[in-house]
């Protein structure tokens, strides 16, 4: 299925042996880090040794704030509500069958299983088309609260505002619990720096980055979002599980708001989005606050409020960035960005005859308000066909490309994509039907690299690597030949916001074709480009149409463009269709000539 | 009877501690966190006030002063440089918060304080004998909504601050100095939070952390209100409702999450919340 193209040979930089240590070396760290820590509790004192198990234990639930907040870019406070109903869970269940091992598989069990169902409920609620990341965090402050309050209610249940205490627990001595607690947070970190290094984690950070486009590449954000909810919900159960057998007492501020937001202060301050930071930072502060407020209290919360306030504002990266950026003044600091060969990957879309109708719009109209945007569009679209969609400013052109990629926008009359009406499918689900479309203003992942991007193009078709990165990437030829024609083949490695506007455009158009659309939209692909890049994008859409696999819809002002390149020509205006027809009859045409001098508006 | 005043001093009460934070939430697109620290400043405005042998209602003055002085600070030094970054602007505040929490406690101590109650008694009032500082607060509230519909509606300051919410770059480009509308508001807002941590001592235990139990509230309260003084009005009025209502009929624990559960379903269903209708 795949063949290596010959561009690869040009892409890779160096095939070194440095892939094969990078792979090893975080196997190798975690297990020194687990070494050191098992032999830790013979020198600590008894204080530390049980200080710092809870500080480990704590560290957990902030990997899972940091996958989200750092990585996903959802800010949440929720994480603490999973952790108190793990920690609640055991405890409950140990207290009324004690710690036999039918008691103790059931009491883990269930700390995991619940906050994993609550997390699917809170992911439900906090994520759906077009909901916004302020929301998913109001109803993270919102789900610790009810939590709390559901303890105080449970009353000899759940031992209301006093908690539960004096339950059996698992029969460890407390350095047992130090190196079971050390064992966890290192697995847990471990597996969290494998998840984001790996092409999957890539799909996080797309996530924060951009999510319509994550959507509009046939991505389920929602999905996503959710399931990384109840996922990192049950580590956080599980956090709560060690806590409650460590600490053989459960209060109801484990579950609370409070302890939300210090998760957050945290991870802040040991830098989000670096895994290690968090991890280092709530050891680190967990266990002087333990030290130091004994004796100041209200002087150690005020340093630490501060401290908070003034890295958010000047350094949001955190103290890990601190250290990552002299790390990388240091010569040995700086690996070479790497990335994946190009490959060519054979067509997958089983070939259309021409002439089958891909696109059919019937009586369309869209109005906001008493405002008619769009009237009675009746509309054909057949395979190998590249229809341009002329019309003035505000003609409805962008809005008609917004129904045809969008069926949760309100419209009436129907849409169909290859037969299936569209009314109600979410973006990612018509780019499914094999609808791609490429926005007015270059949509890409802005951090991400030029091939992440393309990698995430191709993860409806292919799915993404959990544990690592793949070596090569397969494209269709289409892609491959925008990216050798503007030379983005060569800038792989780089990060999709140091590219040039024509670039990004490049870019995105590639990412479309990538998802082999039988279909194709493109909002004014050659806005503010060159005219050599404005040319190779032309030839690009000709040769894509030419072999009459797919079509295409382009929204276009240069006339010059359109005429170039086009099989036929749609003409908008004030919502209507007002012609259809070949390059030379609209081009000809008197009422397109008074519609752009203006004399069609009285 | 009892209910329904219940239910209009309940809604009164709330209205007064979410205008703050609706004024902030509107103009600065920004969630103050630190919103239960100025209840808090305020709270303790009275504490002193009483302290100095002042009457009790000087405590509104100063309050809003102070809690205006304080807002126009913070907006220099913390709001400022956050303006883009919304989310991370929710953390500073509430770690402002903890600072001004902290600072109150290492000044007047951490125990709960006691004031004078502005207004004691109770009065007969068709037929019940209801409290009467809960009365004077709902008139105090439909005064505030007021004062805040006309320089809202009537000011120059207002219609700045409407055009700033509905389009700040539009706003900017037209000669509107948005900088010091965001200025004005943030300390408006604080001074109004301030005052209200005032009115709120006659009804709970002054404390560092007061402010946090009803930061919450308003919180939910303001985003489905979604920068609307109308729409707050509205949600003040059926969430404080199902809080007396719920309290009253089916438990006291299920009726303090009330508003939050019900809001954020609310949020759910229609994500402009009660500003549509």
């Amino acid at each position: 299925m795949l063949e290596t193209a010959p561009v690869a040979r040009r892409a890779v930089p160096a095939p070194g042996r440095r892939p094969r240590l990078a792979r090893t070396a975080p196997f190798v760290v975690a297990g020194l880090t687990a070494l050191a820590l098992w032999i830790a509790p013979l020198v600590l004192d008894t204080f530390a040794v049980n200080v710092l198990t809870r500080s480990m234990i704590y560290a957990v639930p902030a990997v899972t704030v940091d996958l989200l907040w750092g990585f996903a870019g959802i800010l949440t406070f929720g994480q603490a509500a999973f952790f108190g109903v793990g920690a609640y869970a055991a405890a409950m269940i140990l207290n009324a069958y004690g710690a036999t091992p039918l008691g103790i598989a059931a009491a883990l069990a269930t700390a995991i299983a619940a906050p994993a169902l609550l997390g699917l409920v809170v992911g439900w609620l906090s994520f759906y088309h077009r909901s916004t990341p302020l929301y998913a965090s109001v109803i993270s402050l919102v789900v610790p609260i009810v939590v709390v309050q559901l303890i105080y209610a449970g009353g000899e249940w759940t031992g209301s505002s006093s908690g539960l205490v004096g339950f059996d627990v698992l029969p460890f001595e407390i350095e047992g619990y130090f190196r079971l607690a050390a064992l966890v947070l290192v697995a847990v970190t471990l597996a969290a720096w494998i998840l984001v290094r790996s092409d999957a984690g890539r799909a996080l950070v797309a996530l924060r980055d951009n999510e319509a486009r994550c959507a509009y590449l046939g991505l389920n954000p929602r999905r996503l979002q959710i399931l990384l909810t109840a996922g990192l919900a049950a580590v956080a159960g599980f956090a709560g599980f060690l806590f409650a057998n460590a600490s053989g007492v459960v209060a109801p501020e484990n579950a609370g708001f409070l302890f939300g937001t210090e998760l957050v202060i945290w991870v802040a301050l040991g830098g989000r989005g670096t895994l290690l930071g968090p991890v280092l930072g709530t050891i680190a502060i967990d266990y002087l606050a333990a030290n130091l407020s004994g004796d100041l209290p209200f002087l150690w919360q005020l340093l630490l409020g501060t401290a908070f306030v003034a890295i958010i504002i000047l350094l949001p990266g955190g103290l890990a960035d601190l250290v990552g950026r002299l790390w990388r003044v240091l010569p040995f600091g700086r690996s070479g960005p790497s990335a994946p060969a190009l490959a060519a990957r054979e067509d997958g879309t089983e070939p259309t005859a021409t002439d089958t109708s891909i696109l059919k719009v019937q009586g369309l109209a869209k109005a906001y308000g008493s405002l008619t945007v769009l009237e009675a569009i009746d509309l054909e679209i057949r395979a190998g066909e590249l229809v341009s969609l002329v019309g003035p400013n505000g003609a409805g052109k962008t809005t008609l490309m917004r129904c045809l990629s969008d069926g949760t926008e309100p419209f009436t009359g129907s849409i169909a994509v290859g037969g299936t009406a569209i009314t109600g499918l979410t973006p990612n689900r018509i780019v499914g039907l094999g609808v791609g479309r490429k926005f007015q203003v270059a949509s890409v992942f802005e951090s991400l690299s030029v091939a992440d991007c393309l990698r995430l193009a191709r993860a409806s078709h292919d799915g993404l690597n959990p544990t690592g990165r793949a070596a090569t990437l397969g494209l269709p030829q289409a892609a491959l030949d925008v990216l050798r024609m503007t030379g983005l083949d060569r800038r792989l490695p780089e990060p999709a916001r140091l590219l040039s506007h024509g670039q990004k455009q490049a870019l995105e158009l590639a990412m479309v074709v990538a998802l082999e659309p039988r279909l194709i939209l493109l909002d004014e692909p050659t806005a503010g480009l060159t005219k050599a890049e404005r040319t190779t994008i032309g030839r690009v859409l000709k040769d894509l149409t030419a072999n009459g696999r797919i079509a295409a819809v382009l929204v276009e002002h240069d006339l010059d463009f359109v005429r170039e390149i086009s099989s036929r020509i749609v003409v908008l205006h004030q919502g209507r269709l007002v012609l259809d027809g070949t390059v030379e009859a609209v081009v000809g045409s008197e009422l397109v000539r008074t519609i752009y001098s203006g004399g069609a508006h009285g | 009877m009892l209910l329904t005043l219940d239910i209009l001093t309940t809604a009164a009460i709330l209205f007064i501690v979410s205008i703050g934070l609706l004024a902030i939430f509107g103009v600065l697109k920004i969630i103050n966190f630190a919103h239960g620290a100025w209840l808090t400043v305020g709270a303790y405005c009275a504490v002193v006030t009483a302290k100095l042998g002042l009457n009790p209602w000087l405590a509104l003055p100063l309050a809003f002063l102070v809690g205006a002085v304080l807002g126009g600070i913070a907006e220099h030094f913390i709001i400022r440089p956050l303006y883009r970054r919304p989310l991370d602007a929710i953390l500073a505040t509430w770690g402002l918060g903890i600072v001004v929490g902290q600072l109150v406690t290492l000044g007047l101590g951490r125990d709960v304080q006691l004031t004078p109650n502005l207004y004691a008694g109770t009065v007969a009032f068709l037929g019940v004998d209801y409290s009467a500082y809960r009365l004077v607060a709902l008139g105090i509230a439909l005064v505030i909504g007021t004062m805040f519909a006309l320089a809202i509606e009537r000011t120059r300051l207002g219609l700045s601050a409407r055009a700033v919410i509905m389009n700040e770059t539009l706003a900017r480009s037209l000669g509107i100095d948005t900088g010091r509308v965001r200025l004005v508001v943030f300390m408006i807002g604080a001074g109004l939070a301030a005052l209200a941590g005032v009115l709120l001592t006659p009804l709970t235990s002054v404390d560092p952390n007061m402010g946090v139990a009803w930061l919450i509230g308003a919180f939910m309260l303001v985003m489905v209100a979604d920068a609307s003084y109308l729409a707050l009005a509205a949600a003040c009025l059926v969430f404080g409702a199902a809080q007396v209502l719920i309290s009253t009929f089916v438990s006291p624990i299920l009726g303090s999450i009330a508003i939050a559960v019900l809001a954020a379903l609310v949020l759910r269903i229609s994500p402009k919340g009660f500003s549509r209708a």
